[in-house]
């Protein structure tokens, strides 16, 4: 089993989460079994360390964290394993006040699933703050993205995590699936023969995979509600060999050679809501 | 959870399914719930539900559409946020297409990316 030192991030940004994961996965196949070294770590943010805990259930690898020093962390945030159980769920966000711990969503959980998920949901809600008209904004990613992967991922199991950073007055939410990627689906369901950044781009088009013409917009709806609605917010995209990423102030498509993400990553950072919003007119 | 009266059922959303509805495949639970049902008409009683996402209000919609010969589906205590994502969802149903956006951006290497880390 080949040994993988995640690296410490340069910084506490988005793309510097992103370096480090794009190196601790770095000329590896996408089912191998690995080792994951955490003990350089001193903190961690949801692009991190919720792809690692995906593919460590997804491929039954394993992780060091015992000379780490955020083991006490990872253990609070139940990582790697995470938790699928309504009740657990409801234990931690009772005792932890700033995330919510890594939650397993599985398809065939049906009304529980959704429940567990409605509970992620209204627990990020509450750590902003409850801010009038922000529910919409928090629970629109959330319920968009996190669906996207049951209709389009061919995986029953999907990831998700948030933390919420008091002293820097940001929230950070990671949505995570190991299943088929985009360039995939577009082939499966279209006959499309696309690249990664291709396929990436017929997404933010709102070209669906599916027929209707009615579909497609849950993805680049959530990233104007993050970018724009939620003033300052940052964007995250990785599918196979590439990704989006996107500010309030630009949007770039990169390339990442000798890397490949079996599914789809979502990562995003929203500033705390300080007042009303109103996500219609990004609805219209 | 399902209340009965002689011509027609209440279906708390919020308890079946959840206060936040998100997926389009949670719909499917509630057209087996109602398909049991054995009145004409049936009210789906929203109190309680926060949010609803534009993929569920879609499934919604279609699901009323398909079950409309046989049941009177009406949608009840919707909270402004409901309302309005249902009302967005049925709009766009009618407009043949809504246009799609624009997408053309600069595509950049990886070291690019990582060298905006320490600017």
């Amino acid at each position: 089993m080949e040994k993988k030192i995640v690296p410490k991030p340069k910084n506490d940004s988005l793309i510097a989460q992103l370096e480090s994961l794009y190196k601790t996965f770095i000329n590896t196949s996408p089912k191998e079994n690995l080792n994951f070294d955490l003990s350089s770590l001193e903190w961690v943010c949801p692009l991190l360390i919720l792809p690692v805990s995906a593919y460590i259930n997804n491929t039954k690898s394993s992780c060091e964290t015992n000379n780490s020093s955020i083991e006490s962390y990872l253990k609070r945030i139940e990582f790697p394993k995470g938790i699928d159980s309504i009740s657990l769920f409801q234990q931690r966000i009772q005792k932890y006040k700033s995330f919510v711990p890594i939650s397993v969503l599985k398809k065939e959980a049906g009304a529980s699933r959704e429940k567990l998920e409605a509970l992620f949901s209204e627990k990020i809600y509450q750590i902003l703050g409850n801010v009038s008209g922000a529910q919409g904004a928090v629970c629109y990613p959330i319920a968009e993205l996190v669906t996207n992967i049951f209709e389009h991922s061919k995986k029953d199991i999907g990831f998700i995590f948030g933390q919420f950073y008091p002293h820097k007055n940001y929230l950070d939410v990671c949505i995570v699936d190991c299943g088929r990627g985009f360039a995939t689906a577009y082939k499966e369901e279209k006959g499309l023969k696309l690249t990664d950044i291709n396929a990436i781009s017929e997404v933010m088009r709102g070209n669906s995979v599916k027929p209707d013409k009615e579909r497609g917009y849950g993805i680049w709806t959530s990233k104007r509600i993050i970018c724009d609605a939620l003033k300052g917010g940052g964007f995250i995209l990785i599918s196979g060999s590439a990704g989006l990423v996107a500010t309030t102030k630009e949007e770039k498509l990169v390339s990442f050679p000798n890397f490949y993400w079996q599914g789809v990553i979502v990562a995003y950072r929203i500033p705390k809501p300080s007042g009303l919003l109103d996500i219609s007119p990004f609805l219209e | 959870m399902i209340h009965t009266e002689k011509s027609h059922k209440n279906l708390i959303i919020s308890r079946l399914l959840a206060p936040i509805l998100s997926s389009r495949d949670i719909v499917d639970i509630l057209e087996k719930i109602i398909k049991k049902t054995n009145t004409k008409s049936v009210d789906l009683d929203f109190s309680g539900v926060k949010f609803i996402s534009r993929s569920a209000a879609h499934a919604l919609l279609l699901m009323k559409e398909r079950l409309q010969a046989k049941r009177d589906i009406s949608f009840i205590n919707t909270n402004k946020d409901v309302t309005n994502m249902l009302r967005i969802v049925a709009a766009n149903r009618v407009v043949s297409e809504k246009q799609k956006p624009e997408f053309n951006i600069e595509k950049i290497s990886v070291n690019s990316l990582f060298k905006e880390i320490l600017v």
